[in-house]
């Protein structure tokens, strides 16, 4: 039983703060990616491109066995956690930066010519509108994170993919256990997606 | 056009030419040899069993592993499967068939008892240690092979000389394996981190991600003498009856199975099967096998 409590516990927790990380870096590089500097852009087109490009369970091999060849040795949690949320960190810098673009751009110049400046216009015009438009992409990069959070087993994580891989180990129940490992991903995603409804309500 | 159609009609018979010099599922000379000295069942078959039906079929389809050095290994230049269990599931159809046809379906820990169930494979080879709850929902034939744990350190490590001591240590294994198990027998403290595969296992062991690795004795002893860092600790530590798994009931095919077992048992075949796989790294005469269970 603590072996589930566990595997659950740690997927809640990857899943938590690989989020919050994918959320700041992503903020980061739609910034990159946005702003009318040549070099910043190409910084954060190349950021998007090179870590979405390469699957998830290559950078979590590469960080757990590559890494600690180069003298970075993390505890495996926290390995995994910067390896999944600078990957997602790639797709929420994506729809952060279709959120803003999906503002008509007649929005912007409006603004402009009313007198506000650059960050004002943002703040009070185009961040308002873009910010619930994402809330729905933002929703389906935690949900798609969170299933991924079971490759982090792969790389020593007791995860909860990997408790119930551990229990059926024992038990040799396989259909039952990896019902019950389903139903736990179920009601965290069904969590993601009702948060998220929520959210856009307020928003709106 | 003619040409072409000379050239496609070559081709045609050399692809059978070929397929006719090459049999199938006999990787290298040294295995031929065992296979002409294998038993052929030439006794009675009941219509509609797993004998009847593996025989009309004209291949064994066995559920394993491919990356199990020394057990059930593909070797990427021949295209052939390699190891005891292998050796076993090969000698096994020739027993039944006549030939060494096998079709090997990977499966896992997960798998298994599903493809039992639904009959998708005959049977599983696949260092299927026998346990009290997996006997409840599959019948074992054997055991065919007794295995043991064994403790690997990096060589240097100190405080780490007898099974207990892995109390409160942070310990690797293989995920799915019953090194899992065997490591909360003897340690109820310990950590346990789990990889996927051997080579990461002992990556993760040399990098410091724990203090010892337990793995399959006959699988570490393959390890410390292609690797000088790894130092074996002591002697196995536990005793895992292989057994090979067969649907749930039929005790008509385990029965053929296990006297299948004791007569290569007593031929000496079983013991030129450990010879070639696993004896290439354990040093001394091949055990004898373990006795069949009823």
């Amino acid at each position: 039983m603590s072996l589930v409590l566990e595997g659950f516990l740690n997927t809640v927790a990857l899943t938590l703060l690989s989020f919050a990380g994918a959320l700041v870096v992503g903020l980061v590089v739609a910034v990159l990616r946005i702003v009318p500097v040549p070099l910043l852009r190409g910084v954060g087109t190349a950021y998007v491109e090179v870590w979405r490009n390469i699957p998830l369970l290559a950078w979590l091999v590469l960080f757990v066995f590559g890494l600690p060849e180069v003298g970075v040795t993390m505890p495996l949690f926290w390995t995994a956690f910067t390896a999944i949320a600078l990957y997602e960190a790639a797709f929420v810098a994506e729809a952060l930066r279709s959120g803003v673009r999906s503002v008509a751009s007649g929005q912007g110049e409006a603004a402009r010519a009313l007198g506000l400046t650059v960050q004002q216009s943002l703040r009070h015009v185009i961040l308002p509108q873009a910010g619930r438009r994402v809330v729905q992409p933002l929703a389906n990069i935690a949900i798609a994170l969170t299933m991924a959070t079971a490759l982090a087993g792969v790389v020593g994580v007791v995860d909860m993919t990997r408790a119930a891989q551990r229990i059926n180990l024992e038990l040799a129940q396989p259909l039952l256990v990896f019902t019950g490992a389903g139903l736990c991903y179920l009601v965290m995603a069904a969590g993601i997606g009702f948060g998220a409804r929520v959210l856009e309500r307020r928003l709106a | 056009m003619g040409r072409l159609f000379v050239a496609a009609l070559l081709l045609f018979v050399a692809g059978c030419a070929g397929g006719e010099n090459v049999v199938p599922g006999v990787g290298g000379g040294k295995f031929a040899v065992l296979l002409g000295k294998a038993p052929m069942y030439t006794g009675q078959v009941t219509p509609g069993s797993a004998v009847d039906r593996i025989k009309k079929r004209g291949k064994l389809i066995i559920g394993g592993s491919q990356d199990a050095p020394l057990l059930s290994q593909l070797d990427p230049t021949s295209g052939e499967l390699t190891g005891f269990d292998a050796y076993l599931g090969k000698l096994l159809a020739q027993y039944i068939i006549g030939s060494p046809q096998t079709e090997l379906l990977s499966a896992t820990s997960e798998t298994r008892e599903p493809l039992l169930a639904n009959g998708t494979v005959d049977v599983i080879i696949q260092t299927y240690t026998i346990t009290p709850a997996r006997k409840e929902r599959v019948a074992f034939a054997g055991p065919y092979y007794q295995s043991g744990q064994s403790i690997a350190v990096r060589r240097g490590t100190s405080g780490i000389t007898k099974p207990a001591d892995l109390a409160g240590k942070t310990v690797i294994a293989g995920a799915n394996t019953p090194a899992i198990g065997a490591i909360k027998a003897v340690a109820p403290t310990a950590r346990v981190v789990e990889f996927g595969s051997d080579p990461e296992c002992l990556t993760a062991l040399k990098q410091g991600r724990g203090e010892a690795y337990v793995q399959d004795q006959a699988i570490l002893v393959a390890d410390a003498s292609k690797d000088s860092e790894l130092q074996l600790v002591g002697e196995p530590f536990t005793e895992d009856p292989y057994g090979i798994g067969i649907k749930h009931g039929d005790a008509e095919f385990t029965k053929f199975v296990n006297d299948w077992l004791r007569e290569i048992g007593k031929s000496g075949l079983w013991q030129d099967v450990w010879k070639q796989t696993i004896g290439t790294v354990v040093t001394g005469d091949a055990p004898s096998p373990p006795a069949i269970a009823s």
